[in-house]
């Protein structure tokens, strides 16, 4: 389209003519942008936190006292990993388990090894979802031979209750603050769109078509959302590392590397920057693309 | 052939006004036309249906041979774009160059900067304001300032100029400048509509007048049905105006030896050239 470096020249112009409000609409967005962002980073966090603690936390499947060593190897071990949401089994003889309790807690078991050993024979099962947990554990369970589960699902509950909370929570701030920052914009882009009326008038009754008038406009609300997301990306980027390290300071975990990330996040800021600004232009671009002549004066 | 075609046109307002009443006008392409009449009589509401910035209340409306009532919104600044407006106030953006004033026009519908640049400063010689071309508006007096408006109405080639009380802000003296200038255009085959209330500017010209009084139409010095024969007269000061490369190419020829739609195609029709 001819006069397309035009539209774009007065795009780029609008945001430096009306930069206080382009300053205002920046800081906004930026912002929601960052807050967004940062759920979502807390999000990754806690998911990759219960995936390791599912990864790392066995539970203990006991087998009943009468079970003998080769069966529970040759026939228990077996079903339990056809079961579905099973990553890993291992057996665990009554004999190591005596040896690690007597390691524990010194002579006094020493008698009870060889056939007086209480204990039973058990496996030690890692799942591959935790949130399955409830499910995965009756399934071995029903297995012929296996006495109890040892229970963990308090640490697994809580650990998919928080990260269904903090989706959650992020999933509502991203909608709230993503409002606030249309609502921003559009207030910004009519700031000019107000400023510039009587050219907007001139255009009009000169034969400006709709699309000519509403370019530049839209170009502001996509600049603005540009500039927003490369700044979010930078901010968050330092900020990620500050809160992750003060965070691992009280509790040490496996945290996302913000390079295994930072791609993604800057284009996902970026798009959806430049997203909202171009649909908050639009929005009140509307309004006056109806008027004609003296009313967009205001007269 | 007519340029504008008013059949039973009223238009109330939705506050009640009623603003024309069964109004029937009929101007002829090369016309030019004074409308008058008091503040309020209807004068504005006429040139805004023409613009089709207002919609009649019934009636039908064709301007150009084209019947605007029926109109897609999309397709209004294509009409627009053959017609140019001048208004009392100028309208001029205070930011920009008498340049950029007129430029401006040829821009937003899309002109390529080619054309923008050997175009404007044609049109800013015909209204006499090629040395004001890196003046701001508010440098210049209020009559150089309508002729910029002018230029600006004039620099995309309309076939229509409106002109709504081109006179209401500038001295007499200046007034009559711009209706001379306005003569000047429409000898060249434009037609031209100026509304105005100064009833001494429309007795010092012998053009037609329609008079307007409560939305109807109560006299019409001329009356026109079918077709206008236009007499072009080329005077050498338009032929002064000619820019020079084009000049040059008919030297050899003089100029009462040129026809009539040969010098209407050099002085209005640079466009079509390019």
């Amino acid at each position: 389209m001819r006069g397309l470096s035009y539209l774009l020249k007065e795009g780029v112009r609008n945001v430096w003519n009306n930069r206080m409000m382009s300053l205002a609409s920046i800081g906004v967005l930026v912002s929601c942008l960052i807050i967004t962002g940062a759920a979502v980073l807390l999000s990754m966090n806690v998911t990759s936190v219960v995936e390791s603690v599912g990864r790392e936390n066995q539970i203990t499947v006991f087998l009943n006292d009468d079970v003998k060593e080769l069966e529970a190897v040759m026939e228990i071990g077996p079903k339990i990993r056809e079961l579905d949401n099973i990553s890993d089994c291992e057996f665990y003889s009554k004999d190591e388990a005596m040896n690690e309790l007597r390691d524990e807690l010194g002579s006094l078991f020493t008698e009870l090894q060889g056939d007086d050993n209480p204990l039973p024979h058990a496996f030690h099962v890692t799942m591959v979802d935790l949130s399955q947990y409830d499910d995965t554990v009756k399934d071995i369970t029903s297995v012929d031979g296996v006495y109890k589960v040892s229970d963990r699902s308090d640490v697994a509950s809580k650990l998919t209750n928080l990260n269904e909370l903090v989706t959650q929570i992020g999933l509502w701030l991203v909608i709230i603050l993503g409002i606030i920052s249309l609502f921003i914009i559009s207030n910004s882009v009519r700031m000019t769109m107000y400023s510039r009326r009587f050219e907007i008038s001139i255009m009009k009754s000169v034969g400006a078509t709709d699309w000519f008038v509403r370019i530049p406009f839209i170009i502001e609300g996509v600049v603005l959302g540009l500039i927003s997301g490369i700044i979010s990306s930078i901010i968050i980027a330092f900020l990620y590392e500050g809160m992750i390290a003060a965070v691992q300071y009280i509790i040490p975990f496996s945290e996302i590397k913000y390079s295994e990330v930072a791609f993604r996040m800057s284009l996902a800021f970026v798009v959806m920057g430049m997203f909202v600004g171009a649909l908050g232009a639009a929005i009140s671009i509307g309004r006056y693309l109806k008027m004609e002549g003296g009313e967009i004066l205001g007269w | 052939m007519l340029m504008i075609q008013f059949k039973n046109v009223s238009k109330t307002y939705p506050n009640g006004t009623h603003a024309l009443n069964n109004v029937n006008i009929n101007i002829g392409k090369g016309e030019f036309v004074f409308i008058v009449g008091a503040s309020g009589a209807g004068k504005s509401t006429f040139l805004k249906l023409i613009m089709k910035e207002e919609q009649p209340t019934s009636g039908e409306i064709t301007v150009n041979g084209i019947n605007t009532t029926t109109m897609k919104r999309r397709k209004v600044p294509y009409l627009r774009r053959t017609m140019g407006i001048v208004f009392q106030d100028f309208r001029l953006i205070d930011k920009m160059t008498v340049f950029d004033n007129v430029a401006f026009a040829m821009r937003v519908i899309g002109a390529r900067q080619s054309t923008v640049k050997k175009r404007v400063p044609y049109i800013l010689g015909l209204v006499g304001l090629k040395d004001k071309a890196k003046c701001r508006p508010a440098e210049l007096s209020g009559g150089e300032q309508q002729r910029v408006s002018l230029a600006r109405a004039l620099v995309n080639n309309p076939s229509l100029i409106i002109a709504d009380e081109p006179t209401g802000n500038i001295d007499p003296e200046m007034s009559f400048e711009i209706i001379e200038l306005l003569n000047e255009i429409n000898k060249q085959g434009t037609t031209i509509i100026v509304v105005t209330h100064e009833h001494e500017l429309v007795h010092k010209f012998k053009n037609r007048v329609i008079e307007i009084s409560d939305g109807k139409v109560i006299s019409d010095s001329g009356i026109l049905s079918e077709k206008v024969e236009v007499p072009i007269e080329i005077s050498q000061e338009d032929l002064a105006q000619i820019p020079e490369d084009i000049a040059e190419e008919i030297s050899d020829v003089s100029a009462a030896e040129l026809s009539e739609e040969a010098l209407r195609a050099l002085v209005q029709g640079e466009d079509e050239e390019e």
